[in-house]
C-alpha cells in the first residue's frame, strides 16, 4: 500500500485522541464505580427487610435494580449481570488477541502495512482492552469471576479464519465481524441488564464498536475497489468514491439479530 | 421541514441525483431489514407510556447525580419504591400512587421522547440546510463522499425522527416537526456562518456527538425497556456518523473508548413544555 500519511501528524492525532479517551475513561469509571458500590451495598444488606431496603436505596439515590437485588429472584437477575459482563469481556478479549496476531502479520503491523490501518488496529486493540478491563472490574466488584478467556463460538471462528488471512481485506472482514457481534451484543444487552448504570455502560461501548465497524467498512470497500492510497489521515476527499461517504453506516437502527447469548461466555 | 433558510439548488454537488437515489434505495433495501424489530420496540413503548406516572423523580440517579442534572423518566416503578430496572413492555400497568401530574404536554419518558424526535429534526435541517449551501455554491465544491454523506446520514435521521413522533402521535401527543431546543439558534447560526465542506463537517459532527451521548444518556434515564431499546439502536448510527465526520475532517475517527454523557441534551433543554 502507497504510504500517504503524515506520520508526526498522526502520531499528534493519536496523543491527542488519548488525551480525549482519558476523559472519558474517567467518566466511565465513576459510572462504573457507582454501579458496583450500589450493588455491593445490596449485597450486604440483603437480608434486611425490604422496605427498609426501599428507603435505603431511595435515601441513597441507588437505581432500582439495587433493590431487586434484596429478593431471591433478584439474584438470578444479578446473575444474568455478571453473565453478560463475562460474555462481553470474553468478546474483547477475543478481540485484543485477534488485532494482537493481525499485528504479527506483515500487511497490518510490518514494512508492508498502510500506516493508518496499523494505527487503526494497535488504537483499537488497546480500546478493547480497556473494554474487557471495565467488564471484568464489575463482574469481580459483583463477586463474579472474570472472564480471562475469550468467546467460545467466535474464537472457533477467529481460528478458522487466522490460517487463511492472505491480505488486508481478510483481516478487515474478521473484524468487521467481531466489531458487530460485539455491538450488537451489547446493544441487546441494554435492555437485558437490570439496572441504569449497566445499560449506560453496555450503550457506551455499543456506541465505540460500531465506530470501529463503520471506519472498517469504510476502508474495506476502499481496498475492494483497489484504492488503498486514498486509507490515509487526513483522507483527499475529493478522490473519495461518492460510496465512501455511506458505506459505513448502512443501517437507521442497529441490529441486535447476532447478538451473543447473554450465557454464552458466562463462566461459573 | 427545515429550520433553516431555504435557498436555490444549483449544479454545484459532485454527485448526481441520480447516483443519490441509487444509493438512497439499496440503503433502504437494508434498512427495512432492521426495521421491523425497531417497530416493535417502539409499538411496546407506546402501548407502556400511556401507563407512565407523569411525576418528575426525584431519585438522584448516579450519573445525573455526578453531572448535577434532573433525573428523566420517573416511573411509577421508581415513584412506588420498587425496581428502577427497565419495565418490562407488555407487563401490567402501574397503579398511580402519585399526585396528579403536573400540565406540561411532554412528562416523564415522553419528554425524553420529545427531546429525541427534536434533536433528530434539528439534524435533518441542518444537513438539509448545508445541501441547500452547497447546491448554492457556499460551501465551495462538494466532494462526492460528502455529499452522498449528507443525504445518507439525513435519511437516517429523518427515519429517526419519524419513529419517535409515532411513538408521541400513538400517545396522544402533538408531534413534533421542528426544533424546539435551547441549542437551536447557536446551530443556525453556525450553519448561515459556514463558507466550506469543513465547517458544515464539524457542526456536523458536534451534532452527532450531542445526539449519541444523549441516548446514551436516555439508555440509563427512560423506564420502558421498548424506548431503551429505541435509543440503544439508535445511539450507534450516531456514534457512526461521527466516525466518518472525523475520518472527512482528518481527525482520527475514534478518540474515545467510551461514549460519554458530557455533551447530552438534558430534558430542560427543550423548550417547548
Amino acid at each position: 500500500m502507497q504510504n500517504k500519511i503524515d506520520e508526526g501528524r498522526f502520531r499528534e492525532l493519536l496523543e491527542e485522541s488519548d488525551d480525549l479517551q482519558s476523559d472519558a475513561m474517567r467518566t466511565a469509571r465513576t459510572g462504573l464505580n457507582d454501579y458496583v458500590e450500589a450493588a455491593r451495598e445490596a449485597c450486604v444488606s440483603a437480608g434486611r427487610d425490604a422496605s427498609r431496603w426501599g428507603t435505603v436505596a431511595a435515601a441513597a439515590g441507588v437505581a432500582g435494580g439495587v433493590m431487586l437485588l434484596s429478593s431471591p429472584t433478584a439474584w438470578a437477575a444479578a446473575g444474568d449481570d455478571v453473565a453478560a459482563l463475562q460474555t462481553a469481556a470474553g468478546l474483547e478479549n477475543l478481540a485484543v488477541l485477534t488485532y494482537q496476531t493481525a499485528l504479527t502479520l506483515p500487511f497490518v503491523g510490518g514494512s508492508s502495512a498502510n500506516p493508518v490501518v496499523k494505527a487503526f488496529a494497535t488504537k483499537t486493540m488497546g480500546q478493547h482492552s480497556e473494554h474487557a478491563m471495565a467488564f471484568n472490574a464489575a463482574v469481580q466488584r459483583l463477586g463474579g469471576k472474570p472472564q480471562t478467556g475469550s468467546d467460545p463460538k467466535y474464537a472457533e471462528v477467529v481460528k478458522a479464519a487466522v490460517p487463511k488471512l492472505k491480505g488486508a481485506a481478510d483481516v478487515i472482514g474478521l473484524a468487521i465481524t467481531l466489531e458487530d457481534v460485539a455491538a450488537q451484543t451489547y446493544v441487546k444487552d441494554v435492555g437485558l441488564v437490570t439496572t441504569a448504570e449497566l445499560r449506560q455502560l453496555f450503550a457506551s461501548v455499543a456506541g465505540v464498536e460500531s465506530q470501529h465497524k463503520a471506519i472498517l467498512l469504510a476502508v474495506q470497500a476502499l481496498v475492494k475497489a483497489n484504492q488503498p492510497q486514498l486509507i490515509a489521515l487526513p483522507p483527499d476527499i475529493a478522490k473519495l468514491p461518492a460510496a465512501a461517504g455511506s458505506v459505513g453506516f448502512p443501517d437507521s437502527f442497529y441490529p441486535t439479530t447476532m447478538a451473543a447469548p447473554v450465557e454464552e461466555g458466562a463462566i461459573r | 421541514m427545515s429550520i433553516f433558510p431555504h435557498r436555490p439548488r444549483s449544479a454545484e454537488m459532485a454527485i448526481s441525483e441520480h447516483e443519490l437515489s441509487g444509493l438512497t434505495r439499496e440503503l433502504d433495501d437494508l434498512h427495512e431489514s432492521t426495521f421491523p424489530q425497531v417497530r416493535k420496540a417502539l409499538d411496546e413503548l407506546t402501548a407502556n407510556l400511556g401507563h407512565v406516572v407523569a411525576k418528575p423523580s426525584t431519585r438522584r440517579g448516579f450519573f445525573l447525580g455526578a453531572a448535577g442534572a434532573v433525573a428523566l423518566g420517573a416511573a411509577a416503578a421508581c415513584s412506588g419504591g420498587s425496581s428502577g430496572a427497565p419495565k418490562p413492555s407488555g407487563s401490567a400497568p402501574a397503579v398511580p400512587t402519585s399526585p396528579p401530574a403536573p400540565p406540561e404536554t411532554y412528562t416523564g419518558d415522553l419528554k425524553v421522547v420529545a427531546l429525541a424526535t427534536a434533536l433528530e429534526n434539528l439534524a435533518v435541517s441542518a444537513y438539509s440546510g448545508a445541501l441547500q449551501k452547497a447546491g448554492a455554491g457556499q460551501l465551495g465544491t462538494v466532494p462526492p463522499a460528502v455529499a452522498t454523506f449528507i443525504q445518507t446520514a439525513m435519511k437516517q435521521h429523518s427515519d429517526h425522527a419519524q419513529a419517535w413522533n409515532a411513538v408521541l402521535a400513538k400517545a396522544g401527543k402533538p408531534t413534533i416537526n421542528d426544533a424546539p431546543l435551547s441549542i437551536t439558534q447557536d446551530q443556525v447560526n453556525m450553519l448561515n456562518a459556514a463558507t466550506s465542506v469543513p465547517d458544515v463537517a464539524k457542526l456536523a459532527l458536534n451534532l452527532e456527538n450531542v445526539a449519541a451521548q444523549t441516548y446514551t444518556f436516555a439508555t440509563a434515564n427512560v423506564t420502558d425497556v421498548g424506548g431503551i431499546m429505541t435509543a440503544a439502536t439508535i445511539q450507534p448510527v450516531e456514534t457512526m456518523h461521527a466516525a466518518i465526520l472525523n475520518f472527512i475532517l482528518g481527525q482520527y475517527p475514534i478518540p474515545d473508548s467510551f461514549i460519554g454523557i458530557g455533551n447530552s441534551l438534558k430534558p430542560d433543554m427543550l423548550t417547548v413544555k
